[in-house]
C-alpha cells in the first residue's frame, strides 16, 4: 500500500483528458480514418433465415467474381471459433447457422461500392429448420437448439432454507418483470484493418474494449504463435460492453480476407449492420417471491432469473453470473434461494452491456420491493430503510460486508436534494385536479467492482511502468480509452503515487507487442484493480531509482525525478517495473456453491427520479433526476460525474426509448432512425453527488463507478410513473403504445 | 457510393437544360436529404446539377398581401422571417420542430418539397420496396411499420412523407411555382405530393426536366392564429409520428375560417378536408373537435406496429383546436 499522503495534488482533481486535445482538434485517429497502400475493403454475407443448414452459394451475375477475395469456412488456417469462454460461435458457417445474422462468406475488392453490389447479389439455398424466439420457448425446449437442454449456464445461490419460511409467514408476495433488449450504440460504429500473412504472421488495428481477447481469438484462427500475432488499438469511440467480444470476430474476418489476398484489408461496418449483427444487452425475465413480516422484514427471498443469450454462449454466463449476484441486491435477508439460468435463442448473440445483467435483476427487485411495500401497507422508503445491510452482515452469497455502508444516509440525501417527500406531497395534491399527473420515485442498489469471484484471481492482470528518454514515466497497460478516461486517471493515480506533474506520466496505447495483459477493460474493473497495478508498477519504478542512488526516497522534485530516470537509462539502461494482481487476504469465494466474497467491493447507491405523464399522448417524460451515490475515493470528479450522467441518460433510454423490435430473430429497426434513443433535449438536469468512502485496496481509495449509473434509472423511473398515475409496471421498455396499453387497461 | 458528375448552374433556363441533356441527373441543393441517400446508394444518379447559385433566396411581401419564398431559400431563414413569424406562425413552428439546427441551416424550401420518406425499408437496401426498386415488393406491409401511413397507403407502399414544412405549407394553400422546357406553371401544393397507388417511385406530380423556383403563400389573415404541434418519439432528431397544422378563425363562438393538415400519417401532406366541412360553421366545442377529428380519421387503416396512430391522430388534433379556439378567442 502507498504511504499515507497529508495532501492531494492528484487525485481529486478535474485534470485534462490525456486525448482530449487530439479529439476535439480531429487529430485523434479513429480506424476509419486509417489507409494503407493496396488496402481492399472487405464485406461479410450473412445468412438471412435464423435456423438452418446452407445447401447451396448462388453467385449473383454481372459481379466481375475473378477479381474479387472470397473467403468461406475452408479457407481458416486453424479453429473456426471465436475463442472465448465456450468456443462454440464459428467465424464462418461451414453448413448449419443459428441465427440470421452469422457471417457465411467474406469478400474484399479494392472498389467499396463493388463490395456492397457483389455482397447483395449472393443467395443462399437453404434447408430451414424449426427455430426458437423466446425464452419460454427455449426454457419448455419447444426446440433443442443448443446442448441438450438450450442452457448455456445456470446457477444457484442458497443461503438459510428459503422453504421454511413460507409457512410462518405473515404475508407472502410474487411478482414477474421482464426488460427488453438494449443496443449499446457508440458513436463508432466497428471496424478493422488487417495485415496477414506467412512471413509476418497477423496484425490487426481497430475499434476495441480488449486488445488480449482479440489476440487470444486470433492465435487460435489462424494457429499461431502469441509473439505472431499483435492488436493494436486505435483511437475508440465508445464501447459500453459492445467492443468487448465482437471485434474478435470482425478482426478475424479482416486478417482471413488479407491472409488470402496478400493485402491490407479493412473492414467497416455501416451502423444499420453494426445494429443488427454485433452484440445487444440480454433480454431477461425475473420471478420473484418474498416472504415478509407484518412488521416489514424479509424473511425468504425466492428468485428465478432467466437471460435470453442469443444463438451462442459468448459472455452470457458471465453476464448471467453477475445479474444472478445482484438479484438480492443491497438488503438483509435470511433465507435467500436464487436458480438462474442463461438460455438460448435464434438472435444473434447478446453479450456485454454496461451493467453486465445486475440492471436486468435489480430492475426486477426494486419492482418487487415496491410491489411489497405497497402490499404491507408501508411507504416504499420505509419498507427499503427496514432491510438495508448493514457492515457486518451478510449478502445472498453469505458475503460479510466489511466496509462502512450507509444506505440509509444515502437516501436522506438524495431524498432532501430532490425534495422527494415534499413533491409526494404536493404531487397528490395536484394530481387530483390537473391533465398532467406528476410523480416521484427511486431506487436503492449496489454495484460490485472487477470480476465475479475468483475471476480476477484467474486472470492475473499485470501493469508496467517505464521510464523513458525524455525523463517521462509511460504507463504499459492493456486498458483501453474508449471515452470514460482511463488514461487521464492512470496519469492522476501514477502521479500521485510518485508526487511529480501529471504531465510527466504518458499512458501507452494499447498494443500486444508493447503492453503486458492488464486483463479486459470491462466490469468496473479499470479504476479499482488495473488502476492500483498502476499505482504499484509506478512505485517499483521509484523504489529501483531510490535503490540505485538516483533519487532521494522523498522530498524531490518532478525535475529531480526526470534527471533521474535519464541518469539510470544512460548507466543501466532501460527501466521497467511491472505489477501483478494479487488478491487482497480474505477474499474467497467457492465457485461450486456459488458462496461468498462476489466482489472486492460494492458501490452503493440511492437515485430519485421526477417524471410527468401525458395522458394525451401516453408521453412519459424525465423532469428531474437526482444520483447520489458512494464510490470510494472520486479520482477525477468531472470525469466521475460524466460517468454518471451518461449512465443514467442511458438508463432513461433503457426504460423509455429504446425498443429492440424482433422479427424472426432479427433486429427489424436497426436504424438511428426507428431505434430511439433520447437526445440531450430529452434528457432532464442529472444532479450526481459523491459520498466519499475511501476502499482500502483500491488507489487512493477508489472502487469501481463505470456501470454502477445503469442500474438505478429504470426502478426508479417506473416507481415515479407508479407515483403519478397508480399504475405498476412491470417491463421495460415502456414505449408511448405499451404506456397507452396499460393505463387503458386499468383506469375505469 | 457511386462516382458520378458533378455540373453547376448559374440560371434557371440553364440548370433546365442540363438537366435535360444528361441522363439520370438530379438537381443538388442543400444536399440534406439527396447525398445521404447517395451515401446509402439508394440513389445512383450519374448527374448533379448543382442550383445553389441561382438567385432564388428571397422571401418577398406580394401585392394583395402573400408571400413569395424562393426555392433557395434556407430552412431556418425562412422560420426566422419575421413576416412569417407573425403572419404564418403554423410554417415557421413546423420548419423549427424538424431535423436539427445545422441540417435546417443547409436544407432549402425548394429541398425540403422534395425530400424522399424515410421509411425504414426504402432505407434498408437489404429489403423489399417498391418505391427503391418498383416491383420488387413492400417490407413495410408485414414488417415493422410504426411510423407508416395510416391514410392514402396502397397495397404497394405505406410510407409517409417526411417533411413537416409541407404539413404547414398544405395548412395554408400554398402554391409551388415551377419551370421546365419553356413552360412554367403553378402546382397548388395539396396537388404537388402524390399517394402512392401502384407507381410509389414517384413522389410528386413535378415533371423530371421542372425545377421549382418559389412557394406562394395567399393572404390568409386568418392564419396568424396557427400552430403546429408534432407528436414524436423524443424531443429533437424524430420524425412526426402524427402532426397537425391548424389555422382557426372562430367569430361569436362560430367557425368561421379553418385549416387542418396531417403530418405522419400518408404518402403526402395530408389537408383534412373531412374535418374542415364538418368544423366550418359549427360552434367551436370540444364535441365538434372530437367529431371533425372522427371524421376525417374514419378511412383510416392501421397495420400492425401503428394502428395506435389514428387514436393519436384524433386526439392531437381536438388538442390544437381547443388550443386555437382559447387562444384565438382571447383575441
Amino acid at each position: 500500500m502507498s504511504s499515507p499522503k497529508t495532501e492531494r495534488r492528484f487525485v481529486g482533481k478535474s485534470v485534462p483528458r490525456k486525448e482530449g486535445r487530439d479529439k476535439v482538434t480531429g487529430a485523434a485517429r479513429y480506424v476509419d480514418d486509417i489507409r494503407f497502400p493496396e488496402m481492399l475493403y472487405g464485406a461479410t454475407v450473412r445468412t438471412t433465415s435464423p435456423r438452418g443448414r446452407i445447401k447451396e452459394i448462388i453467385f449473383g451475375e454481372n459481379v466481375p467474381w475473378d477479381e474479387f477475395t472470397i473467403v468461406t469456412a475452408k479457407d481458416i488456417p486453424g479453429e473456426n471459433y471465436v475463442a472465448l469462454i465456450l468456443n462454440d460461435q464459428p467465424y464462418l458457417v461451414e453448413e448449419f447457422f443459428n441465427h440470421t445474422e452469422e457471417p457465411v462468406l467474406l469478400l474484399a475488392h479494392e472498389d467499396k461500392f463493388l463490395v456492397e453490389k457483389a455482397r447483395r447479389s449472393i443467395r443462399f439455398e437453404i434447408e430451414e429448420f424449426s427455430p426458437v424466439f423466446t425464452i419460454e420457448d427455449s426454457v419448455n425446449k419447444r426446440e433443442i437448439i443448443w446442448g441438450e437442454d438450450n442452457v448455456f449456464k445456470s446457477f444457484l445461490v442458497d443461503k438459510g432454507n428459503v422453504d421454511e419460511v413460507w409457512e410462518s409467514a405473515d404475508v407472502i408476495v410474487e411478482g414477474e418483470y421482464l426488460t427488453g433488449a438494449q443496443e449499446q450504440l457508440y458513436i463508432e460504429n466497428n471496424g478493422m484493418i488487417a495485415i496477414a500473412n506467412h512471413e509476418d504472421g497477423v496484425t490487426v488495428w481497430g475499434s476495441m474494449q480488449c486488445p488480449y481477447y482479440v489476440h487470444k481469438a486470433l492465435i487460435k484462427l489462424f494457429n499461431l504463435p502469441e509473439e505472431k500475432v499483435r492488436v493494436v488499438q486505435t483511437e475508440t469511440g465508445g464501447g459500453f460492453g459492445g467492443k468487448e467480444e465482437y471485434p474478435s470476430m470482425i478482426a478475424g474476418h479482416a486478417a482471413l480476407l488479407s491472409w488470402k489476398s496478400g493485402r491490407p484489408v479493412k473492414i467497416i461496418y455501416d451502423r444499420a449492420e453494426d445494429m443488427a449483427a454485433t452484440t445487444k444487452r440480454h433480454p431477461s425475465h425475473t420471478r420473484h417471491r418474498t416472504a415478509v413480516s407484518r412488521d416489514g422484514k424479509l424473511l425468504g427471498m425466492e428468485i428465478d432469473f432467466t437471460v435470453d443469450g442469443g444463438a451462442y454462449a459468448t459472455l452470457s454466463a458471465v453476464v448471467l453470473s453477475r445479474g444472478t449476484i445482484h438479484a438480492a441486491g443491497p438488503y438483509l435477508c435470511p433465507n435467500v434461494r436464487i436458480r438462474s439460468r442463461a438460455v438460448a435463442t435464434n438472435a444473434p448473440p447478446h453479450g456485454a452491456f454496461r451493467g453486465f445483467g445486475a440492471p436486468q435483476s435489480i430492475f426486477g427487485l426494486e419492482r418487487h420491493m415496491d410491489k411489497i411495500a405497497k402490499t404491507l401497507g408501508l411507504s416504499p422508503e420505509e419498507f427499503r430503510r427496514r432491510n438495508f445491510i448493514q457492515e457486518g452482515q451478510t449478502t445472498a452469497t453469505q458475503q460479510v460486508i466489511h466496509e462502512k455502508v450507509d444506505l440509509s444516509g444515502l437516501m436522506d440525501r438524495a431524498f432532501e436534494l430532490s425534495g422527494y417527500n415534499e413533491k409526494r406531497e404536493k404531487f397528490a395534491e395536484q394530481n387530483k385536479s390537473s391533465r398532467l399527473k406528476k410523480g416521484i420515485g427511486f431506487a436503492s442498489f449496489m454495484h460490485g467492482a472487477g470480476f465475479t469471484g475468483s475471476g480476477e484471481k484467474y486472470l492475473e492482470s499485470v501493469v508496467g511502468a517505464e521510464a523513458t528518454e525524455q525523463g517521462n514515466v509511460r504507463i504499459l497497460a492493456a486498458s483501453t480509452e474508449i471515452g470514460q478516461g482511463t488514461n487521464t486517471i492512470f496519469g492522476q493515480i501514477a502521479s500521485e503515487a510518485l508526487g511529480i506533474d501529471y504531465n510527466l506520466i504518458e499512458v501507452a496505447k494499447p498494443d500486444t507487442s508493447n503492453v503486458p495483459n492488464s486483463g479486459p477493460t470491462v466490469a468496473s474493473r479499470t479504476c479499482m484493480i488495473v488502476g492500483k497495478l498502476v499505482e504499484s508498477a509506478a512505485l517499483g519504478l521509484k523504489q529501483t531509482l531510490v535503490g540505485s542512488g538516483f533519487l532521494k526516497d522523498s522530498g524531490y522534485t518532478s525535475e529531480d525525478f526526470s534527471n533521474a530516470c535519464r541518469a539510470y537509462i544512460e548507466k543501466h539502461g532501460a527501466l521497467k517495473s511491472f505489477s501483478k494482481y494479487q488478491q487482497p487476504e480474505g477474499i474467497n469465494w467457492d465457485d461450486e456453491h456459488y458462496r461468498g466474497d462476489a466482489y472486492g467491493a460494492y458501490a452503493w447507491a440511492v437515485y430519485v427520479a421526477e417524471v410527468t405523464v401525458d395522458p394525451t399522448v401516453y408521453e412519459a417524460h424525465v423532469d428531474d433526476f437526482v444520483a447520489v451515490q458512494e464510490v470510494g475515493r472520486v479520482i477525477n470528479p468531472v470525469l466521475a460525474t460524466g460517468q454518471i450522467e451518461g449512465g443514467v441518460a442511458q438508463g432513461i433510454g433503457y426504460t423509455l426509448y429504446e425498443n429492440v423490435v424482433w422479427r424472426d430473430g432479427r433486429m427489424a429497426n436497426n436504424q438511428m432512425t426507428n431505434y430511439i434513443i433520447p437526445t440531450s433535449a430529452d434528457i432532464p438536469p442529472i444532479r450526481v453527488f459523491f459520498a466519499e468512502n475511501p476502499y482500502a485496496y483500491g488507489p487512493a481509495g477508489a472502487k469501481g463507478i463505470g456501470e454502477l449509473p445503469m442500474d438505478g434509472a429504470a426502478p426508479a423511473i417506473l416507481s415515479a410513473i407508479e407515483n403519478a398515475t397508480g399504475v405498476s409496471i412491470n417491463h421495460i421498455p415502456l414505449v408511448p403504445e405499451s404506456l397507452m396499453e396499460e393505463l387503458e387497461t386499468e383506469t375505469i | 457510393m457511386k462516382n458520378f458528375a458533378y455540373a453547376r448552374a448559374q440560371d434557371a433556363d440553364t440548370a433546365v437544360q442540363l438537366i435535360t441533356q444528361n441522363q439520370n441527373a438530379k438537381f443538388l441543393s442543400g444536399g440534406t436529404n439527396l447525398v445521404d441517400l447517395m451515401r446509402e446508394n439508394i440513389e445512383q444518379p450519374d448527374h448533379l446539377i448543382d442550383v445553389t447559385g441561382l438567385p432564388l433566396a428571397q422571401v418577398e411581401e406580394l401585392p394583395g398581401g402573400g408571400v413569395s419564398i424562393g426555392a433557395l431559400v434556407r430552412n431556418s431563414h425562412l422560420a426566422a422571417n419575421q413576416i412569417i413569424r407573425e403572419r404564418y406562425p403554423v410554417l415557421s413552428q413546423a420548419i423549427l420542430m424538424g431535423a436539427s439546427a445545422q441540417i435546417r441551416n443547409m436544407a432549402t424550401t425548394g429541398g425540403n418539397l422534395m425530400q424522399r420518406t424515410r421509411c425504414y425499408y426504402f432505407y434498408d437496401t437489404d429489403a423489399r420496396c417498391n418505391k427503391r426498386e418498383p416491383g420488387t415488393g413492400c417490407d413495410a406491409l408485414e414488417g415493422f411499420n410504426r411510423i407508416h401511413a395510416i391514410l392514402g397507403a396502397s397495397d404497394d407502399c405505406i410510407a409517409t412523407h417526411p417533411s413537416d414544412m409541407c404539413v404547414a405549407l398544405a395548412a395554408l394553400d400554398a402554391t409551388v411555382h415551377v419551370t421546365g422546357t419553356g413552360v412554367e406553371r403553378t402546382i397548388p401544393i395539396v396537388e404537388f405530393h402524390r399517394l402512392p397507388e401502384d407507381t410509389p417511385q414517384i413522389d410528386t406530380n413535378l415533371q423530371p426536366d421542372e425545377l421549382i423556383t418559389s412557394v406562394e403563400l395567399p393572404a390568409l389573415p386568418f392564419a396568424r392564429n396557427s400552430m403546429y404541434r408534432k407528436v414524436r418519439d423524443r424531443a429533437s432528431y424524430a420524425f412526426a409520428l402524427v402532426s397537425v397544422a391548424a389555422a382557426l378563425e372562430v367569430e361569436d363562438g362560430t367557425i368561421k375560417n379553418v385549416r387542418l393538415a396531417l403530418g405522419g400519417v400518408a404518402h403526402k401532406p395530408w389537408r383534412a378536408t373531412e374535418a374542415e366541412k364538418v368544423l366550418t360553421g359549427a360552434k367551436a366545442d370540444e364535441e365538434i373537435f372530437k367529431r371533425a377529428a372522427a371524421e376525417e380519421l374514419k378511412a383510416a387503416r392501421g397495420y400492425k406496429h401503428n394502428s395506435f396512430k389514428i387514436e393519436l391522430a384524433e386526439r392531437t388534433i381536438v388538442s390544437v383546436l381547443k388550443t386555437l379556439a382559447s387562444e384565438g378567442g382571447a383575441r
